[in-house]
C-alpha cells in the first residue's frame, strides 16, 4: 500500500514537472456500419506523461483499439482534440502524421506483425530506415537488450512467438519514441513468454523514458501499470485498483 | 482481368487464323468456289491455244469443256484489285449456276456474249455506285480501259471470292489481257451423275491421251493445294506467333488463379479442417479455371473476329509478298472457328490450373496455417530445375536439326517453344538472383522500398516467378522478333542495294494492299528502248513452268545488261556481272535460293523444265539470293525465254541511264503519259518502296508481338495487384511504423522493377537464342532464305522499354496499395 502511495506521489510530481506526451480532450469517434452509426468513443479525456505506464482495460468492443489507433496516429477522431508530441492530430496533414508515427510513436501488435521476409535485425532497423537513418549500434544494443543478439540474422519464421514479440518490442523502441502503444502484447503468448515480454517492455520504457499505453484483458498485467484506465461503452469509467 | 488475359490470347490466335485464312482463301478456297462443278482441268505452261479445245472432242460426250481465262485488273476508284474471269457464257451456265440480274436479261446476255459488257457482284457494284448500263473504269496491263456493267449477280451464293470478280466473255478477256487466241485452262465438268474417283481418273487418262506433250490434266483441287502449299509456312508461322500470346495468357491465368487461391488460404484451410478432400478441392479449382477459360474463350472469339477484320488487309499484304495475285477475301466466322477459340480458352485455363491446384492442395488444415514458413528453394527442387533445363535445351537442339514437315518448320518452332519453356524454369532462380542482391537500409530513398520489394517477392516467390516468366516470354518474343526482323531488314537493304542498281524502274500500278495490277504492256518496253536505248533497258518477264512436276516461275531477263550493270548477289560470292556474263556465254540459267533449297539443286546441275515449247534442258550457272518471294524461280536470258513464251508484257523494267536521270525520267514519263498507267520510280524511290513493303509485310508480326506484350503487362498488373491484396496488412504495418505514401509507392514499383529485371534478363538470353533459330532455321525452312544474323540497335530500345513498361504496369497496383488508410488495412485483414 505504501509502495502504491509512493508511485502515486511520483506520478503527481511527474505530472507537475513534465510536459505531457499526449493530451486527449473530449475525443469522439463514430463508425458507420451500414446505415447505422456506431459510436466507439464518446468524449474521452486522457493525459499521458513521459515514462508512465497506463493500462487500458475494458470488455471487448469498449473502444480500446480505437483509442490506441487514435493515439498511434493511425486513425483520426471525429470530435475533441488530440495532441501527441505537441502535434494536433485533428488538423495534421497526412505527411505530418506519417512523420509523427515515424519519429515519435512506437507500436507493438498482439500478433507481432513482423515482416516475414526481413531478418530480425532488419525488422528492428526498419523504423530507422524508413526515416532514412542507420544506427547499427542502437539496433544491436536493443537486440541484445531483448536477448536476441545472436538471432539478428534469423527470419521471423525461425523464431518462437515470444522471440518474435521481443523483436517487435525492440522495433517499437529503436527510434526512441516518446509514446509506445501496445495492443494486447502478451495476448498471443504463453504465460512465461508473456511475463518476459512485459518485463522487457516495462524495463525498456523506464530506461528510454517513453510513455507506454497498453491495452489488456489480463488483470496481472493491468496491476503492474502506473495507472489503469477502464473503458466502458466508449467512456472512461472509474479507475480500478 | 484474368478473363481479359485469356480473351486477348484467344483473340490473337482467332484473328490471325481468320485473317490469314481470308487472305489465303482468294488463292485456295476460292479456286474451288470459282471452279464450280468442274472436277478436272487441262493446263499448259504459257496457256492453251483456243483451237486446242478441238483436240478434246473425243471426250465431249463424257464431259462438258469449259474454257477459262483469268487475270487481274486495278479499279482506280477503289485502289483495289479485281479478278477478270473470262468464260464462254453459252457453256459456262452448266458449270457455274450464275444467276444474272439485269433490267433486260436477254439484252444483258447478248451484250456479255457479243459486246464489251461485264457482270459483277451486286455488292461490288453497290460499293462503286454502279448500275447496269454504267461504265466501270479499269487499269489492265498498264492501260486505262472501261467495261460496261450489263448485269449483276449475288456473290453470297458462291462464296466471298465472287465479290471481287468481273465476269466477261472469253474474247473480251483475251483482248483485255492481250492473250488473243489463248486461254488459261479448260475445265472439265463430268456429264450425268456425280463421277466417282475412279471414273475421274479414267476420264483424266482419256483426256491426257488426246493431248500432245506439255499439257497437264489434273483435278481442279490441285491448284488449290499448290496455293495452300505456298502460304502454308506463312500461315503456320503467324499462327505460332499468335500462339505465344496464348502461352503468355496461360501464365497470366496461372499466376492470378494461384494468387486468388493464396488469398483464400484461410477459407481453404477451414474447408480442409472441416473435412474437404483433395478431390473436392481439385474440383473446385478446375471449375473456377473452366469458367475463366469459357468466358475468356467466348470474349476472345468476339474480339478475334473484330481483330481479324482489321488485320485482313495487313495479312493479305504479307501473303501477296509471298505469293502474287492475292485479292483480300471477306472474314467468315463460322461455328468451327468459334468452337476452336472457346476450346483454346478452356485448354489454356485448364493448363494454367496446375499451379493454383498445387497451391490449394498444399494449404494445410486451419490448425497448421500459422506455423507455415516462407517459400524457399530446396536442394531437390534445384536439381529438378537443372534436369528440366537440360531436357528443354537438349530437345531444342534436337528439334532445330530436324527437317521441315510438309514445308512447315514445325520442329524448329517446337525448338523455339522449348526455349521459351526454359523461362518457366529459369524465372525462379532469376527472382532469387535479383532478390539476393540486397541493398542496405543505409541507402536511403531507394534502399528501403527496394529491400521491402525483394522481401515481398520472396514471400510470393512461386507466383512472382510465373509473372517474371510471363514478362520473360513477352521480352523473349520481342527480342527474337526484333532480331529476326532486324536481321531480315538489313539483309533486304543490302540485297536491294546490290540487286537494284538501275537508275529508273517501271512497274504496273499497285493496289492499296500492295498487289500489282498484272503486267506492263509490251509497247511500254518498246518506247523505253527508243527513248533510252535497247542496251540500257532490262525488262523482267515471268511465266509459269514445271520442274519435277511442281509449278515454278520461269523468268526472262536481259543477261547482257545485267552482266554489264550488275544485279542480284550470288551465294558463291561471285560478282553478278561475272555470273551473268558466264551464264550468257554458256547458255546457262540462274536460279534463286528458294528454288535451290526446295529442289536441292546446286550450281552445275542440269535442269529439265517443262515450258510451252516442251521440255528443255538447261544447266544451273549460279544461285542468287532472292528476298522478293519464296517461289522457286529459274531465270533465262531474254532471247532464250522468248523462244518458248509469247510476249505478254514484262512484270517490271529496269532502266540504266548514262547521264541525267531526272531529264531521262521526265522524257520517258512524257512519252508514256496519257497512254499507259505505270509507275516510274528512281533508284531511291525503289529502295524506299522495298522497305515500305517490308515494313508492311511485318506489320502483322509486330502487332502480334505487341499483343503478347500487352498480355504480359496484364500479368504483371494482375500479380502485383494480387500480391498487394495478399499483403495489405504488411503494407499497413509499414505505414504504422512511419512508412510514407511515397515509400509505399516505391515499394510496389520496386516489385514491378524486380519482376521486369528478372523477366528482361531471361527474355534477353532466350530471345536471342530463339531469334537465331528464327533467322537461321525457320526462315530457311519456310521460305528458302538465308539471312545474316544481326543484333539490331533497335534491340536495345526493346529491352530498355521493358523496365518502363513494368513500372507502368506497377502504377495501378501501387495506387491500390495507397488507397486504404493504415487503420482500414489493419481492420480489413484482422
Amino acid at each position: 500500500m505504501q509502495t502504491l502511495d509512493l508511485v502515486s506521489n511520483l506520478h503527481e510530481t511527474q505530472s507537475r514537472v513534465l510536459a505531457p506526451v499526449a493530451t486527449l480532450i473530449g475525443v469522439e469517434r463514430t463508425y458507420a456500419r451500414g446505415r447505422l452509426a456506431v459510436p466507439a468513443l464518446r468524449g474521452v479525456d486522457i493525459e499521458l506523461v513521459p515514462g508512465e505506464l497506463v493500462a487500458l482495460t475494458g470488455p471487448s468492443g469498449c473502444g480500446k483499439s480505437t483509442l490506441l489507433n487514435i493515439l498511434a496516429a493511425v486513425d483520426r477522431a471525429d470530435g475533441g482534440s488530440v495532441l501527441v508530441s505537441g502535434q494536433d492530430l485533428c488538423t495534421a496533414s497526412e505527411s505530418q502524421l506519417t512523420l509523427l508515427r515515424r519519429r515519435s510513436i512506437g507500436v507493438v501488435f498482439q500478433d507481432f506483425q513482423l515482416m516475414p521476409n526481413l531478418t530480425a535485425y532488419e525488422n528492428v532497423a526498419l523504423p530507422l530506415a524508413l526515416d532514412g537513418r542507420t544506427d547499427s549500434v542502437r539496433v544491436l544494443e536493443l537486440l541484445s537488450r531483448v536477448g536476441l543478439a545472436q538471432r539478428g540474422s534469423h527470419y521471423p519464421s525461425e523464431l518462437s512467438g515470444g522471440e518474435q514479440q521481443r523483436v517487435a518490442v525492440a522495433r517499437a523502441l529503436v527510434h526512441r519514441p516518446e509514446l509506445v502503444v501496445a495492443d494486447e502484447p502478451t495476448g498471443n503468448l504463453d504465460s512465461a513468454s508473456g511475463r518476459h515480454v512485459l518485463d522487457l517492455l516495462m524495463d525498456l520504457r523506464r530506461e528510454e523514458g517513453a510513455a507506454l499505453v497498453l491495452a489488456t484483458h489480463d488483470r496481472m498485467v493491468a496491476a503492474r501499470a502506473d495507472r489503469e484506465l477502464r473503458l466502458l461503452d466508449g467512456r472512461i469509467a472509474s479507475p480500478e485498483a | 482481368m484474368t478473363v481479359l488475359g485469356v480473351a486477348i490470347g484467344v483473340a490473337a490466335v482467332v484473328s490471325t487464323l481468320l485473317a490469314s485464312r481470308a487472305a489465303v482463301a482468294s488463292m485456295t478456297g476460292d479456286v474451288a468456289s470459282i471452279a464450280g462443278a468442274a472436277r478436272l482441268e487441262v493446263t499448259r505452261p504459257g496457256g492453251i491455244a483456243m483451237a486446242d479445245i478441238e483436240l478434246l472432242r473425243p471426250v465431249c460426250d463424257e464431259a462438258l469443256l469449259v474454257p477459262i481465262i483469268e487475270g487481274t485488273a486495278l479499279v482506280p476508284e477503289m485502289g483495289e484489285l479485281v479478278r477478270i474471269l473470262g468464260v464462254d457464257l453459252l457453256v459456262d451456265s452448266q458449270a457455274r449456276s450464275i444467276e444474272l440480274s439485269a433490267p433486260d436479261l436477254q439484252a444483258a446476255r447478248d451484250e456479255l456474249l457479243f459486246g464489251n459488257g461485264a457482270a459483277m457482284a451486286s455488292s461490288l457494284a453497290g460499293q462503286l455506285s454502279l448500275q447496269p448500263g454504267d461504265d466501270l473504269e479499269l487499269v489492265v496491263r498498264s492501260r486505262k480501259t472501261s467495261l460496261e456493267v450489263v448485269a449483276t449477280f449475288e456473290p453470297e451464293r458462291f462464296g466471298s471470292a465472287w465479290e471481287r470478280v468481273l465476269l466477261v466473255d472469253v474474247a473480251v478477256a483475251q483482248e483485255l489481257l492481250a492473250r488473243t487466241g489463248r486461254i488459261d485452262r479448260i475445265e472439265l465438268v463430268p456429264r450425268g451423275a456425280a463421277a466417282t474417283q475412279d471414273e475421274l481418273q479414267a476420264l483424266a487418262a482419256r483426256t491426257a491421251a488426246q493431248l500432245p506433250e506439255g499439257y497437264r490434266v489434273a483435278p481442279s483441287s490441285a491448284r488449290r493445294d499448290e496455293g495452300t502449299r505456298m502460304v502454308r509456312a506463312l500461315e503456320f508461322n503467324l499462327t505460332a506467333l499468335a500462339g505465344v500470346s496464348v502461352l503468355v495468357g496461360i501464365v497470366l491465368v496461372a499466376t492470378t488463379l494461384a494468387t486468388s487461391i493464396v488469398q483464400r488460404r484461410a477459407q481453404i484451410a477451414l474447408l480442409r479442417s472441416l473435412g474437404a478432400s483433395r478431390a473436392q478441392l481439385t474440383g473446385a479449382v478446375l471449375i473456377e479455371a473452366a469458367t475463366i477459360g469459357l468466358v475468356g474463350g467466348v470474349v476472345g472469339v468476339l474480339l478475334g473476329w473484330v481483330g481479324a477484320s482489321a488485320a485482313v488487309g495487313s495479312v493479305s499484304t504479307t501473303v501477296s509478298t509471298i505469293a502474287e495475285g492475292v485479292i483480300p477475301g471477306r472474314i467468315n466466322m463460322d461455328l468451327r472457328w468459334a468452337l476452336l477459340g472457346i476450346a483454346l480458352g478452356l485448354l489454356a485455363a485448364m493448363l494454367a490450373a496446375i499451379l493454383p491446384l498445387r497451391e490449394a492442395l498444399r494449404t494445410p488444415p486451419l490448425q497448421g496455417l500459422r506455423s507455415e514458413h516462407a517459400e524457399s528453394v530446396t536442394r531437390r527442387s534445384f536439381r529438378s530445375r537443372l534436369f528440366a533445363l537440360a531436357l528443354l535445351l537438349g530437345a531444342a537442339i534436337v528439334f532445330v536439326n530436324l527437317p521441315p514437315l510438309e514445308d512447315r518448320p514445325i520442329w524448329a518452332m517446337m525448338a523455339v517453344l522449348c526455349l521459351l519453356g526454359t523461362l518457366l524454369v529459369l524465372s525462379g532462380p532469376l527472382i532469387d538472383l535479383f532478390s539476393g542482391i540486397r541493398p542496405s537500409f543505409a541507402q536511403t530513398g531507394v534502399g528501403v522500398p527496394l529491400r521491402l520489394a525483394q522481401a515481398a517477392l520472396e514471400a510470393g516467390r512461386t507466383r512472382a516467378a510465373w509473372a517474371a516468366a510471363a514478362v520473360g516470354v513477352a521480352v523473349a518474343l520481342a527480342v527474337s522478333m526484333t532480331t529476326m526482323v532486324g536481321s531480315f531488314r538489313q539483309s533486304v537493304v543490302d540485297w536491294t542495294n546490290q540487286a537494284m542498281p538501275s537508275d529508273l524502274f517501271l512497274r504496273p500500278l499497285a493496289a492499296d494492299s500492295g498487289g500489282l495490277a498484272g503486267r506492263i504492256d509490251p509497247e511500254v518496253v518498246k518506247i523505253a528502248r527508243e527513248q533510252i536505248g535497247s542496251e540500257n533497258v532490262d525488262p523482267f518477264y515471268q511465266s509459269k513452268a514445271y520442274f519435277r512436276n511442281s509449278p515454278i516461275l520461269l523468268a526472262g531477263a536481259a543477261f547482257a545488261v545485267v552482266a554489264r550493270e550488275g544485279g542480284v548477289p550470288f551465294l558463291d560470292g561471285r560478282p553478278s556481272t561475272v555470273a551473268f556474263g558466264a551464264a550468257l556465254e554458256s547458255g546457262e540459267v540462274v536460279v534463286n535460293e528458294p528454288f535451290a533449297q526446295r529442289f536441292d539443286v546446286e550450281r552445275g546441275d542440269l535442269l529439265e523444265l517443262e515450258t510451252p515449247g516442251g521440255s528443255i534442258h538447261r544447266r544451273v550457272g549460279g544461285i542468287y539470293r532472292d528476298y522478293s518471294g519464296h517461289t522457286g524461280r529459274v531465270v533465262l536470258d531474254l532471247a532464250d525465254f522468248f523462244s518458248f513464251y509469247p510476249d505478254e508484257g514484262p512484270q517490271s523494267v529496269s532502266i540504266f541511264v548514262d547521264k541525267d536521270v531526272a531529264s531521262a525520267r521526265s522524257a520517258l514519263a512524257g512519252a508514256l503519259a496519257g497512254r499507259f498507267e505505270v509507275e516510274l520510280l528512281d533508284n531511291r524511290e525503289v529502295r524506299a518502296e522495298v522497305l515500305t513493303v517490308f515494313e508492311r509485310t511485318f506489320g502483322v508480326t509486330i502487332a502480334l508481338q505487341l499483343i503478347s506484350s500487352v498480355v504480359a503487362a496484364i500479368a504483371v498488373v494482375a500479380v502485383l495487384t494480387a500480391l498487394i491484396h495478399e499483403r495489405r496488412r504488411e503494407l499497413a504495418v509499414v505505414r504504422v511504423l512511419g512508412g510514407s505514401r511515397r515509400q509505399l509507392f516505391g515499394l510496389v514499383l520496386g516489385e514491378a522493377l524486380l519482376l521486369g529485371l528478372a523477366g528482361a534478363t531471361g527474355g534477353l538470353i532466350i530471345g536471342l537464342s530463339a531469334g537465331y533459330v528464327l533467322v537461321a532455321v525457320v526462315n530457311l525452312q519456310s521460305f528458302g532464305w538465308t539471312l545474316q544474323f544481326l543484333m539490331p540497335t533497335s534491340l536495345w530500345g526493346t529491352l530498355l522499354s521493358v523496365i518502363p513498361a513494368c513500372l507502368l504496369a506497377g502504377i495501378f497496383p501501387a495506387f491500390l496499395a495507397l488507397r486504404a488508410t493504415p487503420r482500414e488495412s489493419l481492420h480489413a485483414s484482422s
